[in-house]
């Protein structure tokens, strides 16, 4: 269906288009608030944020810091509200009315990421808070012609044009175009009701190569996945030794796209008040602290297993989506350099 | 230099005087350097040192790493800057001097991140001085200070009598303004906050064994990542630095949203040292302001 052609300098109107509906376009950023990394860099910080006109947009990226996943599960937000009176506790739930957010400039890696949310989000629990934003979302993936040494999608069976998660698939052409493609019904509607933006591709684009993202070698996701099932591994001191400098943050969880744990918490006076859903990060040594005080991950490896576990074993074992999707973000955000594809690596040796 | 290193490492190791060694080692790539611990002597070849060696490794000399105290005794290398972070530490009482082995590495700089050492090649020999944090330019112990042995070639750096560098310049901007014009830049930075604590997480200082941000009961922090929550977490940070903080750098390095946490640290080093004559990490025996009484101490800042 790539029949379509989007033209750079049509973006501008496209924003305009879907401001004017009330929609959100959201884009690859540079807040100029952000001060730079040095002197002369500006584009070493990138991320998705809503964009109010074609010029706010980065075209030149590998990868936005965050992931789009704030825009379908918001790091905070409220989900009832109370009040506490004479007669008792009133409380009423949030309804959640999103609006229409289009992701633009998506990743491909990230486009993936939405299964595995909606996996989870779904389970067993349908969560109206992730499914109505996630109902609302257009993504509009723009494929990889660049790539970092952090980027490991090839690793983890993904390509730098997949098409997994995308409601739009865009890839650059040589010309300064981007090549459309519909990859779902609520793309191509998307498509459809901008018809006037899309202008028809007259002959097949002479397409920009794609980024070449060279699988790791010595890495095998279905040996590290048996290698996690086995119950005798669970207690290897390995896990000791590869995970002793983590630092017990929460940068990886938050920048990941696929992670998706929450806590629960009530703010206000002791009269009213929020009951506010905020992300949670299986890093943190408090996660799993019960109430008696026992805590079963009571040391960082434990939880960093947790987290590698849950990504190469739990998830693939669970859903059909996967666990990681190689964005690379983890690797580029820890302050220690704990590199998840070393420990891939580590696994896939024994 | 690096051959004296893995040379002492090992033969601390040998001899049993340590049972780990807290130092630098390659990733796989041999792209970015990382902490490794080293508790073999024949693992001694691990270690490296270069510009790239920016993490303060004092860290893992905290209670926050059981398991590796769980290791035995350790030697740890390190910079000047991060050997000020191992004198607050000992002052307060973390740590006996006794209880470490200091491999002080004598530095001409790190880069401010990994990542900007690009194209620079693979001689280390200098850094850009564009891609050195303020920190570095102001050094005043590329020689380490306080050490049980030092490596490298003794440097005649001399830093400027005036603190320069972006973070000094920033911080003289800053003061210029009104404070309302202050609140809105700090209020547009902290509203960035993720909550990811890597900032207390990274930081050696930060060793609570419970956090005022994971105390419950009540919440006095709010966990939420909304402005309120955001800068409540920001300022308790700030505050307990006071007078500790030795402007290693590490928990803006840390922070992945980019938040300007150095201008933070070094605005209230400078009140320090102008109310209490006091800088952080230059003597294992002096304890910071905050935590002593004196009589003396002027109280002239409180506005």
């Amino acid at each position: 269906m790539a029949n379509k052609l989007l033209k750079k300098e049509n973006i501008g109107k496209l924003i305009e288009a879907l401001n004017n509906e009330g929609s959100v376009f959201v884009a690859p950023t540079n807040p100029t608030s952000i001060p730079p990394l040095k002197k002369g860099d500006t584009g070493g910080f990138v991320v998705y944020a809503p964009v109010a006109k074609a010029e706010e947009i980065m075209f030149d990226y590998i990868i936005p810091r965050n992931s789009f996943k704030e825009f379908l599960f918001p790091q905070t937000e409220p989900i009832a509200a109370f009040t506490i009176g004479k007669e008792g506790v009133d409380m009423k739930g949030v309804e959640v009315n999103p609006k229409e957010t289009v992701i633009f400039g998506s990743r491909p890696c990230d486009a993936a990421s939405v299964a595995s949310l909606r996996a989870v989000f779904n389970w067993d629990f349908k969560d109206e808070f992730y499914n109505r934003r996630e109902d609302k979302a257009v993504v509009m993936t723009v494929a990889c012609t660049k790539a970092d040494d952090s980027c490991f999608c090839t690793t983890v069976n993904l390509t730098p044009d997949t098409p997994n998660g995308s409601d739009i698939l865009l890839r650059e052409t040589t010309d300064g175009y981007y090549a459309v493609e519909a990859i779902t019904d609520k793309g191509k509607k998307f498509i459809e009701r901008f018809a006037n933006i899309f202008s028809s591709k007259p002959q097949a684009p002479s397409l920009q190569p794609i980024a070449d993202v060279k699988p790791i070698a010595g890495i095998d996701v279905k040996k590290i996945k048996e290698w996690l099932k086995d119950t005798k591994h669970y207690e290897n001191p390995l896990w000791q030794e590869l995970a002793r400098k983590c630092i017990g943050c929460g940068a990886c969880t938050f920048a990941c796209p696929t992670c998706h744990c929450f806590d629960i918490v009530d703010e206000g006076s002791a009269y009213e008040g929020e009951r506010i859903k905020n992300w949670d990060a299986c890093q943190f040594e408090f996660f799993t602290l019960h109430t008696s005080g026992y805590n079963p991950r009571d040391t960082q490896y434990k939880r960093w297993r947790n987290r590698f576990m849950c990504k190469f074993n739990f998830y693939p074992s669970k859903f059909s989506s996967r666990g990681c999707v190689g964005c690379g973000r983890c690797i580029r955000v820890c302050p220690v350099r704990l590199d998840i594809t070393e420990v891939m690596e580590e696994i896939s040796k024994l | 230099m690096e051959n004296t290193l893995r040379q002492k490492a090992k033969e601390l190791l040998e001899k049993g005087d340590v049972k780990v060694v807290i130092g630098f080692g390659w990733n796989n790539r041999k792209t970015r350097t990382t902490p490794v611990f080293i508790t073999k002597p024949e693992d001694a070849d691990k270690l490296i040192f270069n510009p790239l060696c920016v993490n303060n490794l004092s860290l893992y000399l905290t209670r926050k790493f059981a398991d590796i105290k769980a290791l035995g005794k350790p030697a740890i290398v390190a910079k000047g800057c991060d050997i000020k972070t191992i004198a607050v530490l000992i002052s307060e009482s973390q740590l006996k001097r006794e209880d470490v082995v200091i491999l002080g590495m004598v530095c001409s700089g790190v880069v401010y991140k990994q990542e900007l050492w690009k194209g620079v090649g693979t001689d280390f020999k200098s850094v850009p001085t564009d891609i050195m944090p303020t920190k570095c330019h102001n050094c005043d112990v590329r020689n380490p200070h306080i050490a049980d042995v030092v490596v490298g070639e003794k440097t005649t750096f001399m830093p400027p009598d005036v603190p320069s560098g972006m973070v000094f310049d920033k911080i003289r901007e800053l003061d210029k303004k009104s404070g309302a014009e202050r609140w809105d830049f700090w209020i547009e930075h902290f509203n960035r906050c993720i909550k990811c604590y890597a900032c207390r997480q990274i930081c050696p200082l930060c060793y609570c064994e419970r956090c005022i941000a994971e105390k419950n009961m009540p919440q006095w922090i709010e966990t939420s990542a909304h402005l309120r929550g955001n800068l409540a977490w920001n300022l308790k940070r700030a505050m307990d630095l006071t007078g500790r903080c030795t402007f290693c750098g590490e928990c803006e390095r840390a922070c992945p949203v980019n938040i300007p946490l150095n201008l933070v640290n070094q605005k209230l080093a400078l009140v320090v040292r102008k109310a209490f004559e006091h800088r952080a990490g230059y003597d294992e025996k002096v304890h910071p302001p905050m935590i002593v009484f004196n009589m003396e101490d002027q109280e002239d800042f409180i506005k």
